[in-house]
This record gives structure tokens, C-alpha cells and sequence, in this order.
């Protein structure tokens, strides 16, 4: 079968350190400038003595069904064999269209490229050698679950299958990879 | 959302720019000039009426052509890569609609060019005596190229539309009327920009044909604002995200755009000033140049309206 990687970001166990921010920046050569990934503090939600904060993941969603590869003229934005979408460098002419027509606002211009740049699951790097993305080695708290959904053995595919969990902005049909299991403590819409 | 921590400043929604918005403007400048330019063309033969030198159409030869190559200058100047823009005509992916309207400029821009230069045989053979064989066959074809122009110019007309209304997540644009509404806003400034050059640079009295041009302003106004109508009443109903982008048209600097540059100057006052200024004016030079530019800074606003509030109010 396929792969079909996806990734879990445990709303609860993740306490916004930013480390996976941090080292996706070194992992990739992200530029200052700009980001691929980060953690969004949202909040205070619920009402005092229950106040807590949402810790929101915002980088790729890796849509199964993904707008910004549908509009790219050129078929810059791609997806590639192992499911991932991705960019090629050379076929992009930086018209933007994909940039705009993100649902999740994910995609940027790399002032060094000149061409959109976004997360892509460290494919090249960490992925082709059998690790794990950067982000996912390096979270204090292991609130993110990374690997093939596919595979009925892996631990990502034990996550989904045992704990709640919900994606961002379904109702666009993207189908979005990447999913998140909601904080326990209510309050929060989702 | 509140966000307490994450820069926002990479996350802006609006991402196209006025660039576009003038780009959008312009490719419905020219293919708008060219449908009313050979519609009337048509509406005259049916009469056997003579179509030889009409202010009109030779100001669509002009518009046509200018207005789309100036949008593709733009254009090509707004890309991050501009030097490599070549590869959109290289690697075509036709889930894109920037793709199809790549495919239906590469037609239509050469062909505009060949109408231009049918209207100005004798000028072009002047400077280009060279030509003369293959404007001759140009000319025998012309029946069937003005049917191919038609339908490419509807084509370009719907497409900018269409490029909007495919991104999913911006509730204003991702509706069915974008497309329908850039093409009656399209027709309402090509016969606005088609009568503004014709009063300018070729007319000497005839007006007939201009008042033929001016009755077809009346419906493309009427559908132009039925679709805005549309647009908002089926946001209002089409959700909480939809419902509200329905803001853009009552708060911020947009909804002055929209009420005084769409609403006053592109639909009010072209119909207004036909409905009631005396006889005696109408036909005057000032009257017409005012009236037509007061139609285009509509259509102008338009764009840049749809553009800007469009991207604001995501999803
Ligand atoms: S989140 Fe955006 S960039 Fe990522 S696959 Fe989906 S549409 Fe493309
Ligand atoms: S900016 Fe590049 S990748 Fe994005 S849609 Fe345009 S050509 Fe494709």
C-alpha cells in the first residue's frame, strides 16, 4: 500500500516552547525572515478559575486534496510520490496563485529563492535518511506523532485509532494530514 | 482569535495585490472593446448597414490590443521570477485556471493584433507594404476570425473571474457570480472604453454608431448590478464565514470603495446622466468623456474592490 504520513499535534501535552520552530529553522535554513512552522499561543479561553491558552500548530497541512497544487500553473507545486506536496524550484515562475490560495496561509515567498517555500515533512533531508522530521525529534513533551497512517503497526496509526482528534478547516474538503487532538480542558472552539 | 504569541506578519490574507487588480481591469478592458467592437460589427451587417470606419471599432483596434499587452506587462512584472515567466508556456497543469487563461491569451492576443490590423489596413500597408499577402488572407478569413475573437474574448472576459473565484477559502471569492460579473463589468468598460477613444481620437460627427454602444450600457449595467446583488444576498445565506464577508460592503476603507467608486461612479452616474441630462448635452464631447470615464473608474474600483475585500474575509 501507499504511504500516507501524517502527523499528530496533542494539543495537551504541547506547552508552546517553540523548540520544533527552532529546529525546523536550522533543519531547513529557513531564513529570519520567515517561518514554516510555529506554535500559535491562542487564548485565554474559558472563564476564571479555568483559563488556559490553545497551543495551535500552523505549517503545512500536507492536504490530501490540495488547493494550492490545483492552481499552480506551471505544476511547480506538486505532489510527490510518497504523497508529500512539494515544490520545484525550477517549474516556478512566482506568480503566487498557490501563496493565495492556501486555506491555511501556510505558504511563503523564501527571500532567497524567490519561490514559495512551507513545510514538507524534512523530505530531502531527515525523511530520506529514516528519521523524523525535526520537529517531531526534538519535542520536549512528545506531543507530536509522526509516520505512515497506512501502516496498521505504526504508532501514528495507534494514536488516531485510540484518541479524539480533529483537523482545521475541513469543511473546504482539503483532507488535511495533519491532525490534532484537541485540549482537554474545553472551552475552545476548534 | 486572540493571539498572544506567533508573529503574524507572514500570515497576511492578501496576498494579490493592486497590480492584479489593474491586470484583472485591464484583460477585461480588452476583451469588453472587443466583444461590443464585434458585436456591433454584427448588429450592422444584419441591417445592411456599413461597417467601414466606424469610430467605434477602430477604437477597439486600438483598446484591444493595448490594454491586454499593457495587463501582461504587469503581470509578467508582478512575478517573484519575471525572468523565468516563460515556463507558464512550457508546463501547462490544467487543474489551473491560470493555465487555461495562459492557453486562451496565446490565441487570443495574436488574433487581437490581427483584427487591429484589419481595421488599419491602410496605415499598417503603409509602414509594413510586406504584409499585404498575409493581410489579405486575414481579410478573407474575417468572418470567421471575428466568431474566434468573440469567443476567446468571452473566454478572457470569464476566466479573470474564474482565476479568483477557484481559491476556496475567500468566501467572496469563491462564488459562481465572480465570473458572471467580471464579464458584465467587462462589457460595461470596453463600450465605455470603446466610446471614451472613439469621442477622443476618431470621431468627426457620427454618432450614430456611439448611440448604438450606449443602448447596450443599460443592460450590461442592469446585469452587472444584479450580479452584485447576487453575490452579497447568497453570501448572507451561505454561512457564518460568508455571512461575515457580507462586511466588506458596510465597514472599512472597501465599503467606501464599493459605494463610491462601484456603486456611484460605475453604475449611478452613467445611468443617471443617460436618464436625465437634457437632449442637448448627450451628444456633446464633454458629456460622453465624462460619462465613460466615470463607467471605467467604476469598473477600476471594481477590481480592486473584489480583489483587496475579497482576500480580506477568509474562511
Ligand atoms: S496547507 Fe496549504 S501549502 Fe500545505 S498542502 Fe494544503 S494548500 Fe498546500
Ligand atoms: S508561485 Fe510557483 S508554485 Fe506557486 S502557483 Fe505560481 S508557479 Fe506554482
Amino acid at each position: 500500500m501507499t504511504k500516507r504520513y501524517v502527523l499528530v499535534h496533542d494539543e495537551n501535552k504541547c506547552i508552546g516552547c517553540q523548540a520544533c520552530n527552532v529546529a525546523c529553522r536550522s533543519e531547513n535554513n529557513v531564513p529570519e525572515s520567515v517561518t514554516r512552522l510555529q506554535v500559535r499561543i491562542e487564548g485565554p479561553y474559558g472563564n476564571f478559575p479555568h483559563l488556559h491558552f490553545k497551543y495551535n500548530r500552523v505549517s503545512c497541512e500536507q492536504c490530501e486534496n490540495a488547493p494550492c497544487v490545483k492552481v499552480c500553473p506551471t505544476g511547480a507545486a506538486y505532489v510527490n510520490d510518497d504523497g508529500i506536496v512539494s515544490v520545484n524550484e525550477n517549474k516556478c515562475v512566482g506568480c503566487l496563485y498557490c501563496v493565495a490560495a492556501c486555506p491555511y496561509k501556510v505558504r511563503f515567498i523564501n527571500p532567497e529563492t524567490r519561490v514559495p517555500d512551507k513545510c514538507d515533512f524534512c523530505k530531502d533531508s531527515r525523511l530520506a535518511r529514516g528519521e523524523q522530521p525535526a520537529c517531531v525529534s526534538v519535542c520536549p513533551t512528545q506531543a507530536l506523532t509522526f509516520g505512515d497512517a497506512n501502516d496498521m503497526t505504526s504508532e501514528v496509526r495507534r494514536v488516531l485509532d485510540t484518541k479524539p482528534n480533529y483537523q482545521q478547516k475541513v469543511n473546504l474538503g482539503t483532507e488535511p494530514r495533519v491532525y490534532r487532538i484537541p485540549s482537554r480542558r474545553g472551552g475552545i472552539k476548534a | 482569535m486572540n493571539n498572544i504569541w506567533g508573529s503574524m506578519e507572514q500570515y497576511d490574507p492578501v496576498v494579490w495585490n493592486w497590480i492584479i487588480a489593474v491586470y484583472l481591469f485591464m484583460a477585461g478592458l480588452s476583451a469588453g472593446s472587443m466583444l461590443v467592437a464585434i458585436g456591433l460589427k454584427w448588429y450592422r451587417q444584419s441591417r445592411g448597414l456599413p461597417t467601414e470606419g466606424l469610430p467605434v471599432i477602430k477604437a477597439a483596434a486600438v483598446i484591444g490590443p493595448v490594454a491586454i499587452c499593457l495587463g501582461m506587462a504587469l503581470l509578467v512584472l508582478d512575478l517573484t521570477k519575471p525572468f523565468e515567466f516563460y515556463h507558464i508556456l512550457l508546463n501547462y497543469n490544467l487543474t489551473s485556471v491560470m493555465a487555461w487563461g495562459v492557453i486562451a491569451l496565446l490565441v487570443y492576443i495574436p488574433l487581437v493584433f490581427v483584427f487591429a490590423a484589419l481595421v488599419f489596413e491602410k496605415q499598417v500597408l503603409h509602414y509594413a507594404p510586406w504584409l499585404a499577402g498575409v493581410l489579405k488572407v486575414c481579410g478573407l478569413l474575417e468572418g470567421s476570425l471575428n466568431k474566434l475573437i468573440f469567443a476567446l474574448a468571452l473566454g478572457v472576459g470569464v476566466y479573470t473571474g474564474f482565476l479568483l473565484s477557484a481559491m476556496i477559502s475567500y468566501p467572496i471569492l469563491n462564488t459562481a457570480v465572480l465570473p458572471a460579473l467580471f464579464l458584465a463589468s467587462a462589457m460595461s468598460a470596453g463600450s465605455a472604453g470603446n466610446i471614451l477613444v472613439a469621442t477622443l481620437f476618431f470621431s468627426k460627427k457620427e454618432s450614430d454608431c456611439i448611440e448604438q454602444v450606449h443602448r447596450i450600457e443599460y443592460p450590461v449595467a442592469f446585469n452587472e448590478a444584479l450580479c452584485l446583488v447576487l453575490l452579497f444576498v447568497g453570501l448572507n445565506f451561505s454561512g457564518p464565514a460568508a455571512q461575515a464577508a457580507t462586511a466588506a460592503i458596510t465597514t472599512g476603507t472597501w465599503a467606501s470603495v464599493f459605494w463610491i467608486g462601484v456603486v456611484g461612479l460605475g453604475l449611478v452616474v452613467p445611468v443617471l446622466a443617460s436618464t436625465f441630462a437634457p437632449k442637448a448635452w448627450r451628444h456633446t464631447k464633454g458629456f460622453l468623456i465624462t460619462v465613460s470615464c466615470s463607467t471605467i473608474l467604476g469598473v477600476l474600483a471594481l477590481r480592486h474592490f473584489v480583489v483587496y475585500a475579497g482576500q480580506s474575509y477568509i474562511s
